[in-house]
């Protein structure tokens, strides 16, 4: 679990340092030298440049047509493909760490397969298989359905490389608490929808809001994937990091930034959020550590 | 009350019981005590129905419950690491099984309010009603999960390890507690130890299990009086295993020969005898019957003397008083004659590969005592 390695890192950290002072000083200053120069002179390019010609000209390219309904198609995206796969993860984590079966290693690998396949490649996936001249193409053209090209197609996507971070987080958490809980209640008189509510949910909170995060970060700043489904028609199957490619490709340099800098904040927003749970969840894991 | 019949299950290769039969009376405390993968655990889930068996079947007051599901068998369970439900306060986890019931059954809220802090009382943790599981002790949250088994008023109460991970003094403590718990509360009651001094000093029947199957039933004191077999012989208190031979009725342990009536009928066969420390009688030359043995070790442990002694080539461990002790004045070299008040003797051929678990293992308690 991420958020446990962290704290307990952190724990560690006071302990284990033994260097002379000049040594840390020098490990610092190199820490925070290539921090600054990776991290943090992009970050503060990115809001300089989205600036640079004043605050007026920084909401305009944000109110543009074009630019709101990438922002609008990003949320969509993000509202259907999160809670999917909040219910899938859910679920793949609790056959997985609460039962035994024979495919559960197949499970695992098959949970994996969106972090080890490149973006691009599952987006053409997709392509090949219900495009215009796909396997399933004919029949959807038939049927008047769209998939690729088209909104469904870019959603499709997006939970699918979105797809193992819930799970991820979930299944070591699972895994660790075991199933004594949900068997003392079961032996209590209570129905596997009651256990789930009332016992398993509970347990996993924390970990299903990190999950949730991590999922909705990489959901709305999806591109490989997206790019190849997507067909980058303006207004209609853009969102906002496919935007950004286009604005920057006509030279519309200030308005690429602005509509970067949102995702940028996401991006803050989704650290601070990840900052904050670790630091309530340390003290259920500590908690649960005395249990 | 539940009768287990002819009760088989297997993990993978690993056969966890081989055809266990098992009777358990209303109102009866019943151990089930063994090493561990000794397929205990098993059969206190199969009653509980977390497990289902492969073959036989498990009987609830004479009705067919082998394939009724936990939720519907109105079983308490006690979970060896409690399993208390970490986000629940004390008076939630106890008053879970209770608010889980359907609408016609479940009680009203003061009901159950009452209900739990009874219950709480009970268990003597008044006043912790509103503390999170990691608030407490492990005895404080062994008696929580007490408490929530019983606040469903089970049918049987099964424990499994149920002071397994407790240090000593809590433990022993607890045991007393539910011993007394159990008489006042009259309920049938199964659970599961290795540790043999619990379960003859909290149950009224001992079910000693190995390797799947059931070694012998009975009170603790058939139970450590009369061992069925080797293995129980070995699993229960301190003992000699001494080789031996036995010929037309008599067992030859060494120079000490010994009456063995049940093998009048057995010519010449290697046996093995067991003797009970405190079952042997030390006397002076002249004074009792039996064989001379040489004195090799004495020390004093508080209220006993353990005297170790060689027999022939056996060397054989015997427990006195400390009186008796002083009568004799006993020291290393001197010469005492040993009698047995009683031993069992078990041929050879007769348990091999059943009961005990090696030869070798026998071999390697025998040079131990």
């Amino acid at each position: 679990m991420a958020i446990a390695v962290e704290i307990s890192a952190a724990r560690r950290r006071s302990r284990a340092v033994s260097e002379t002072l000049w040594v840390k000083g020098l490990l610092t200053a190199l820490g925070v030298a290539i921090l600054g120069l990776f991290l943090l002179l992009p970050l503060a390019t990115v809001f300089g440049e989205a600036f640079s010609k004043g605050a007026d000209a920084y909401f305009a390219a944000l109110v543009d047509d074009d630019a709101l309904a990438a922002i609008r198609l990003t949320l969509l995206v993000a509202v259907i493909a999160v809670p999917l796969n909040v219910v899938f993860g859910a679920v793949a984590s609790w056959c997985i760490a609460k039962f035994d079966f024979r495919a559960k290693s197949l499970l695992i690998t098959l949970i994996d397969i969106p972090f080890s396949v490149s973006p691009v490649i599952s987006g053409l996936i997709y392509v090949l298989l219900f495009g215009l001249q796909g396997w399933f193409g004919p029949w959807l053209r038939d049927h008047d359905i769209k998939l690729i090209f088209a909104v469904p197609g870019i959603v499709l996507a997006t939970v699918f490389v979105t797809f193992p971070f819930v799970a991820r987080e979930l299944i070591p958490l699972m895994e660790s608490q075991g199933t004594e809980e949900e068997e003392a209640a079961v032996v209590l008189g209570a129905s596997g929808w009651r256990i789930f509510w009332t016992v398993t949910v509970p347990n996993i909170k924390w970990g299903l809001l990190y999950g949730v995060l991590l999922c909705n970060a990489r959901a709305m700043g999806e591109f490989g994937a997206v790019s190849v489904v997507s067909g980058h028609v303006r207004g209609v199957t853009n969102t906002m990091p496919l935007h950004v490619e286009i604005l920057y490709n006509e030279y519309n340099y200030m308005a690429a930034f602005a509509v970067a800098s949102l995702l940028a904040l996401l991006a803050l927003v989704t650290l601070a959020a990840k900052a904050l749970l670790v630091w309530r969840f340390s003290r259920e894991i500590a908690a649960d550590a005395r249990q | 009350m539940i009768d287990a019949r002819n009760v088989r299950k297997t993990f993978g290769s690993f056969a966890a019981l081989n055809d266990v039969s098992l009777n358990i009376a209303e109102g009866e405390l019943v151990a089930l005590l063994g090493p561990s993968g000794s397929g205990k655990t098993t059969l206190l889930r199969i009653l509980g129905g977390l497990e289902f068996p492969d073959s036989g079947s498990v009987l609830f007051d004479g009705g067919d419950a082998t394939l009724v599901s936990a939720r519907d068998r109105h079983v308490g369970f006690v979970f060896q690491h409690y399993a208390l439900f970490r986000h629940m306060t004390v008076f939630d986890n106890v008053a879970f099984g209770l608010k889980v019931r359907s609408r016609k059954e479940r009680p009203s809220k003061a009901e159950i309010a009452e209900r739990v802090h009874h219950l709480l009382s009970m268990v003597q943790l008044d006043g912790l009603a509103l503390r999170y599981p990691s608030q407490l002790s492990g005895g404080q949250r062994q008696r929580v999960a007490l408490a929530r088994a019983l606040a469903i008023q089970p049918r049987v109460l099964l424990l499994d390890e149920p002071f397994g991970a407790l240090d000593a003094q809590v433990r022993k403590e607890l045991r007393r507690w539910l011993r007394r718990l159990h008489d006042e509360l009259k309920i049938t009651g199964v659970f599961v130890t290795h540790d043999q001094e619990e379960a003859l000093e909290v149950a009224d029947r001992v079910v000693v299990m190995n390797q799947g199957r059931i070694e012998q039933i009975g009170t603790p004191t058939e139970i450590y009086d009369q061992p069925a077999t080797p293995f129980v012989y070995q699993f229960l208190g301190n003992v000699n295993a001494l080789p031996c031979r036995i010929r037309g009725g008599q067992a030859e342990i060494g120079p000490l020969v010994m009456p063995a009536p049940s093998y009048a009928g057995v010519a010449d066969a290697a046996g093995v005898a067991f003797v009970r420390p405190h079952d042997l009688l030390l006397s002076r030359p002249g004074e009792g019957g039996g064989s001379f043995a040489v004195v090799r070790h004495v020390s004093v442990l508080g209220a006993v003397v353990r005297v170790e002694l060689s027999l022939g080539e056996h060397i054989i461990e015997a427990e006195t008083s400390r009186q008796r002790h002083a009568e004799l004045e006993l020291a290393p070299g001197q010469r005492v004659l040993l009698w047995p008040r009683q031993a069992r003797f078990f041929l050879r051929d007769g348990w091999e590969g059943t009961t005990l678990e090696s030869r070798e293992e026998l071999a390697r308690t025998s040079a131990m005592l």
